[in-house]
């Protein structure tokens, strides 16, 4: 079709392909962790800070959402993957996962164990 | 120009090259973070649901800062969070060297990718051994898989809402009464199933370590093996972030 890739044809194999890896400096890296450690110091702060609330857990989810981000992003080096590698992984885990916490949040309320124990 | 980027958008799936990008290892060792994603979010909504379910119940929840509360060598203070708070912040720490020796791979500096594995083996230890402090700690007071002391009185609650950091603090028996068992199984179960992960991730760790020492991946010519292990290192440090949050913080 383009001719873009032939300089690979005959020599790809799937099963022993290596992409060359290059390095993108401990820069980000660094700033990464340090964002990781003052959210949590942040998290440590809010704890004491405020008495238990619908407003704290929101805070502290919305927290917990902000580090996987980070450390899928950066520290998994998604952020710089390719296109389809990047959809196939965040897709489904955001479908699933999403569907799950809504029916959690509608019906968890119905479900009571109170009476099988 | 519209033409000529449609053209090359799907002839990377006409075959002759990767469409991900990415070698076969770790492509698989993607779908199994995914699967596992899976697992644990699975684990974790239950607790949620089970959690929910004694919402106003005779034998409530109880609450975490009155059961995790310990820190070692200050025995019988108020301390919650302040230990686990520790161990987020020994598994973050790994997760920075565990990069440093994925980066270092990239330029194929056998001493530094060997020096960062070994601590993020160290921190994997620590973490390990922190866990079995706190479940040792939870067991002596009386969590069990199958039975629970932590449901305490109106009047040790009634105290507990005014418990100070560095309070001392000493329940006795007759504050506690039973409560919901599943308190206890699902600690056990989540941080247990996440403890055992971080063990077989401390495992392989030990395992790509030897061999970056024996010079395994320098003939190889590249380190696609830390890659890998470090994937499942940051996955680890991933759930943690949750396991955290919906188990100490809420």
């Amino acid at each position: 079709m383009s001719n873009n890739h032939t300089h690979t044809e005959g020599t790809y194999i799937p099963e022993t392909y290596i992409p060359h890896a290059e390095s993108h400096g401990t820069g980000s890296l660094w700033r990464t962790f340090w964002i990781l450690l003052g959210i949590t110091i942040v998290d440590f702060i809010i704890y004491f800070a405020f008495g238990a609330s619908m407003a704290r857990n929101i805070v502290f989810i919305a927290f917990g959402i902000i580090k996987a981000i980070l450390i899928v992003g950066i520290f998994m080096h998604l952020n710089y993957e390719a296109k389809f590698l990047r959809w196939m992984i965040v897709l489904p885990a955001v479908i699933f996962l999403s569907y799950l916490v809504c029916f959690l949040l509608i019906e968890g309320n119905y479900v009571s164990l109170e009476k099988y124990f | 120009m519209s033409n000529s980027s449609a053209v090359s958008s799907t002839s990377i799936w006409t075959g002759g090259r990767s469409p991900f990008n990415v070698s076969y290892g770790k492509l698989m060792m993607w779908i199994f973070l995914l699967s596992d994603a899976f697992t644990f979010s699975s684990l974790l909504v239950g607790y949620g649901a089970i959690r929910f379910s004694y919402a106003g119940s005779t034998t409530p929840w109880p609450d975490p800062a009155t059961v995790f509360n310990h820190f070692p060598f200050a025995h019988g203070l108020h301390l919650p969070l302040l230990f686990v708070s520790l161990m987020t912040l020994i598994l973050i720490i790994s997760s920075v060297t565990m990069v440093l020796a994925v980066e270092a791979g990239h330029r194929n500096s056998k001493s530094e990718v060997s020096k960062y594995m070994f601590l993020t083996i160290l921190g994997g230890a620590a973490f390990l051994g922190c866990q079995a402090w706190e479940w040792t700690q939870f067991i002596h007071e009386g969590g069990r898989l199958d039975s629970n002391l932590f449901g305490f009185t109106d009047a040790a609650h009634e105290h507990a809402k005014h418990l100070k950091l560095f309070d001392p603090v000493h329940w006795t028996e007759a504050d506690k009464i039973s409560g919901p068992v599943p308190f206890a199984s699902l600690f056990f179960i989540v941080t247990g199933f996440h403890g055992f992960h971080v063990l077989s991730g401390v495992v392989i760790n030990i395992i790509i370590w030897i061999n970056v020492m024996r010079g395994t991946y320098e003939r190889r010519g590249h380190y696609e093996m830390v890659e890998k292990v470090g994937l499942y290192w940051h996955f680890v440090d991933l759930v943690w972030v949750f396991v955290f949050t919906f188990y100490y913080l809420i």
